[in-house]
């Protein structure tokens, strides 16, 4: 049995803690008392003067420039007509406010020649949840709008003109897929405050440039008090701090040959890429079709982007970088250049094309029915001979193909500064083994010595791989972006050209397969001669790939080119999505493109 | 029929004071969780029809409670503890993330706070570790097991991360430790440690620009005592109020205006104006802030009246502690009366500003279903005693 003395020790503790609260609850009550009673007018006058709330004030996006500071994303202010319902408040509830509202809307609307986009509920809404920002009643008003509205003899209290930065793309759709578009902000990292202020919505980067310099683009908002007294008076506001405007962001591209890699492509689907292969700049990024993104803005709705992404035609994809090909006879040169480097080819070793490839039971034609005739390497690459490629690769083995063609780049990123960016694939052993559960045949390694089969490309890498042979081997990443400048803040950056990897041809190997390309455009007989132009030698390679079902007749078209011969300042690739061949369908387009670049107005830099 | 006559019986014997404060406390919480959303446009107008649900729900487990014998806890409240941990460990890989806080998990289509559960069943484990069965006291109650017993599910909750759920934990555990008979002075020097600790982390934090301490050396500093940049911004907001009167001071700042401008009487129900206006942080003002809409608008009168009915629950509760017919009822009731104390002090002087903001509910007021039905789960185990008290 438990002693008394135990029991009544735990009893007498009891009381104390019982007593140690009721003092605490009086600590509380004698505080609330000081507070409420002895000092309460103190905080109903600073309820009065001192409620003050904070508004975010958003950034405008930074620019994106050209290389020659030609603007292709800019601001534009949108001229709003906003109402300030807490200057309209009028005594007494909130209906006679609302009910002045109605009415002030009707004179505006009136003025304005178009109905307000606000509703009754939407008054009412914006009295509860954000009285002290404007109601923005009108967008987009127009200059006769403006005019009317400064010359109404109307006594408008609370009515006020507000500006809004809304991206704007001043060249519109040139460039579109490089630059991207922006949408309305996710806030999904809102942090611990976020309810306690009033933010106002932020423009995003969804794709592209836009996306992926998006934190250097956005700059910072800034923020405003705004003095308010209980009953909703605003009595006088200060800008806490100013909107930092978002860096500017330089990219490599020049304007104006992306302009005619675009014009180069009208009419039909595909993709150009224009490097410049003394460094990696990426001077025409183009994809076809296109949109423009001023669509996009200032609102997209979801509706506009259904139509835009359910599209047959895939206008929102990037085909330069984003989307996949056969290569086709472009991937030839480093098949040439693979054999070559296995020391068990010569430039001078002649094969027999009679029109057909035959060995070990697997048969392959060449696009010449009649045959090629006697063939070495040069006339092999300027005929694009199936015959002279199958026996070179199957000579050097596929080992060397695939080492060769992942040493060019080919099935990894090229590092572009892009979203979404496509690796495509260079097919081997393992990945056959993996996915198509056999391995790899004697018939594989001639499909990839003509640039068909499982191998795929970005018409991006495919321009690496033609700058890597303009230059004589050097690898550059695709520079997209010179520069980044927000006048010394944390996202100040230059970006200089970065060299991936050397390659290391053999002098003798590349004049050899240089030499074919060269003829490709330059001979009478050439397959890319009818992308000859005037004043200018030039090397490239055309390319005709298969794709879907085989013998469904569905081509692409490929052609490379890297001008002038000598001296290479530009190094292109272009596919167009159903071609009849490279040499008829693409070439003509490349001979556009490439008069334009040296010919065309603006041109001589 | 018997069985019904005996319950009926238990009914009636139950505190009907208690009974009435809670009620009272219920209503007032309803009311007051429309105040402060009505105003709105967004789905927390609805909150009262839900809080009034889950008073419903919680009124059937008090009563159910307060009927049942409370000695069979014995027999679950190890279960119990054990469960409580499960979740809290759960709650930190599943939990739905707020405010970079995992606090919540879903469990069967419901949000659970397991931090809620956790503090129940510390108490419940405590009771029958210093309460052993057959009322032979043997000695000084363990007060090692009980600092462990409390100190784990502490652990867990501040990982969440809740400072301010784990700290509740500290009153429980002590005032429990303190009914239960055992000795006053490591128990002293415990409330004196941690004050100190308390007292370097507040200096820590106010100190070194007076002194000339730099930045990194404070940053380091607060790294390894493990001090959030948030909890660090609190405390400074607290100690230091015009510092950051747009940011982090916001909360307390409003909250004291809507507190003091309420005046003896208030603005009237339904008619305070920092909550209508939205000046009091919007999420928090049905929950954790509601005490500021209440002095807002019903003025010290209501306040202080709120505070009585509380004060009635307090002294219902430690009565029962002393009419109880066993060492575990007594200490039993002790643990719930400090978690309801503990919430009330620790909320209402956050509300005027008297302690740094934390996130501790208003027991049977602040909208929250699993804190509803736990607090009313934890007060029928008080009046279960009380029906089983002495001489009956």
């Amino acid at each position: 049995m438990v002693t008394g003395e135990a029991i009544n020790l735990e009893l007498r503790r009891i009381r104390t803690i019982l007593f140690v609260m009721l003092g605490a609850f009086g600590v509380l009550v004698g505080a609330l008392f000081l507070l409420q009673v002895v000092h309460g007018h103190d905080y109903e006058r600073s309820l009065r003067n001192q409620s003050m709330r904070r508004i975010r004030l958003p950034a405008a996006r930074g620019r994106i420039l050209d290389r020659h500071e030609v603007c292709l994303g800019d601001n534009q202010p949108c001229y709003c007509l906003a109402l300030y319902l807490e200057e309209m408040r009028r005594p007494g509830r909130w209906t006679n406010t609302v009910a002045g509202v109605k009415q002030t809307l009707t004179t505006l609307t009136a003025i304005v020649g178009r109905k307000p986009l606000i509703t009754e509920d939407d008054i009412w809404a914006h009295i509860r949840l954000r009285l002290p920002l404007p109601l923005v009643a009108w967008r987009d008003l127009d200059q006769g709008a403006l005019a009317r509205l400064a010359e109404s003899p109307t006594d408008l209290d609370g009515v006020d003109v507000y500006v809004e930065p809304v991206r704007c793309y001043p060249k519109g759709e040139l460039a579109a897929h490089v630059m991207g578009y922006v949408g309305k902000a996710d806030f999904s990292d809102p942090g611990e405050d976020s309810d306690f202020q009033f933010y106002l919505p932020e423009m995003d980067g969804k794709v592209g440039i836009e996306r992926v310099f998006n934190a250097a683009l956005a700059g910072e908002a800034g923020g405003r008090l705004v003095r308010i007294d209980a009953s909703g008076f605003k009595h006088a506001e200060s800008v806490e701090r100013e909107p930092r405007t978002g860096a500017t962001v330089v990219l490599a591209v020049d304007a104006r040959i992306q302009e005619l890699a675009e014009g180069a492509l009208k009419g039909t689907a595909g993709a150009v890429v224009v490097l410049d292969p003394r460094n990696g700049d990426v001077l025409a990024l183009a994809s076809s079709p296109t949109v423009n993104p001023n669509r996009f803005v200032p609102v997209l709705t979801s509706a506009m982007w259904d139509q835009a992404n359910n599209d047959p035609a895939k206008p929102l994809l990037n085909r330069a970088s984003a989307e996949v090909y056969a290569p086709g006879s472009v991937f030839k040169p480093l098949v040439a250049l693979a054999a070559l480097e296995s020391g068990r080819v010569t430039p001078e070793m002649t094969f027999d094309c009679t029109g057909h490839f035959e060995r070990s039971g697997f048969r392959l034609g060449c696009w010449n029915l009649q045959g090629h005739g006697i063939v070495n390497m040069r006339r092999g690459i300027e005929q694009s001979c199936n015959v002279y490629f199958a026996s070179i690769g199957t000579l050097c083995g596929y080992e060397g193909i695939e080492a060769m063609a992942i040493r060019a780049g080919l099935g990894s990123k090229t590092g572009i500064a892009l979203d979404h960016e496509a690796r495509g694939l260079v097919p081997g052993d393992a990945w056959k083994r993996r996915v198509l559960h056999e391995g790899w045949r004697f018939g594989d390694t001639c499909n990839v010595s003509i640039g068909q089969g499982a191998l795929t490309v970005t018409p991006l890498q495919m321009a690496v791989v033609a700058a890597t042979l303009a230059n004589g081997g050097t690898l550059y990443r695709p520079r997209l972006v010179l520069s980044v400048d927000d006048g010394g803040g944390p996202y100040q950056t230059n970006m200089p050209p970065v060299v991936v990897r050397q390659m290391g041809w053999p002098a003798a190997a590349l004049r050899a397969v240089r030499g074919g390309m060269h003829d490709v455009v330059m001979a009478p007989t050439g397959t890319g001669r009818r992308a000859c132009i005037e004043g200018v030698e030039m090397a490239g390679k055309t390319g005709t790939a298969e794709f879907g079902e085989k013998g469904s007749g569905n081509k692409h078209g490929w052609m490379l080119i890297f001008a002038p011969f000598d001296q290479p300042r530009y190094a292109v690739a272009m596919v167009v999505d159903e071609a009849v061949s490279g040499g008829l369908t693409v070439a003509p387009r490349m001979r556009v493109l490439m008069n334009g670049i040296f010919h065309g107005e603006g041109a001589g830099g | 029929m018997s069985a019904i006559r005996e319950n009926v019986g238990r009914v009636g014997r139950m505190n009907w004071v208690m009974n009435l404060a809670v009620l009272l406390l219920i209503a007032t919480g309803v009311l007051f969780i429309f105040s402060a959303t009505h105003a709105r446009e967004d789905s927390t107008v609805g909150l009262w029809r839900q809080q009034v649900v889950w008073a419903a729900a919680g009124l059937l487990c008090y009563v159910v409670t307060a009927l049942t014998d409370y000695r069979h806890l014995r027999d679950m409240a190890w279960g119990f503890y054990a469960m409580a941990l499960i979740l809290l460990v759960a709650v930190l890989f599943f939990g739905t993330r707020i405010y970079g806080a995992r606090r919540w998990l879903m469990l069967f289509g419901v949000g659970v706070q397991p931090s809620e559960l956790g503090k129940i069943a510390v108490i419940l484990a405590g009771t029958c570790l210093m309460a052993p069965p057959a009322d032979k006291f043997e000695g000084r109650p363990r007060m090692g097991w009980s600092f462990l017993l409390a100190g784990v599910p502490m652990l867990l909750i501040m990982k969440e991360p809740d400072l301010g759920s784990a700290l509740v934990c500290v009153p429980l555990i002590m005032a429990m430790l303190f009914a239960a008979g055992a000795p006053v002075r490591p128990m002293v020097a415990l409330v004196v440690t941690g004050v100190l600790a308390v007292t370097v982390v507040l200096a820590a934090v106010a100190l070194p620009e007076k002194l000339g301490v730099s930045a990194e050396t404070q940053d380091r500093f607060f790294r390894t005592i493990r001090v959030s940049a948030y909890q660090r911004d609190r405390i400074e907001v607290f100690l230091q109020p015009g510092k950051d009167p747009m940011g982090t001071g916001w909360n307390k700042r409003q909250s004291q205006i809507a507190v003091g401008s309420g005046g003896l009487t208030g603005k009237g129900y339904l008619k305070g104006t920092q909550n209508i206006l939205g000046f009091l942080p919007k999420t928090v003002a049905p929950t954790d802030f509601i005490f500021a809409v209440i002095a807002e608008e019903w003025g010290f009168a209501g306040a202080a009246g709120v505070l009585a009915a509380y004060a009635v629950l307090v002294v219902a509760g430690l009565y029962s502690a002393m009419v109880a017919r066993d060492k575990m009822g007594r200490i039993l009731c002790v643990g719930i009366v400090a978690l309801l104390f503990t919430h009330v002090f620790v909320n209402v002087a956050m509300t005027m500003g008297l302690v740094p903001i934390v996130g501790i509910p208003l027991p049977l007021i602040s909208y929250g279903g699993t804190f509803m039905v736990i607090t009313l789960f934890s007060l029928g185990l008080i009046q279960s005693v009380y029906v089983r008290r002495q001489g009956i």
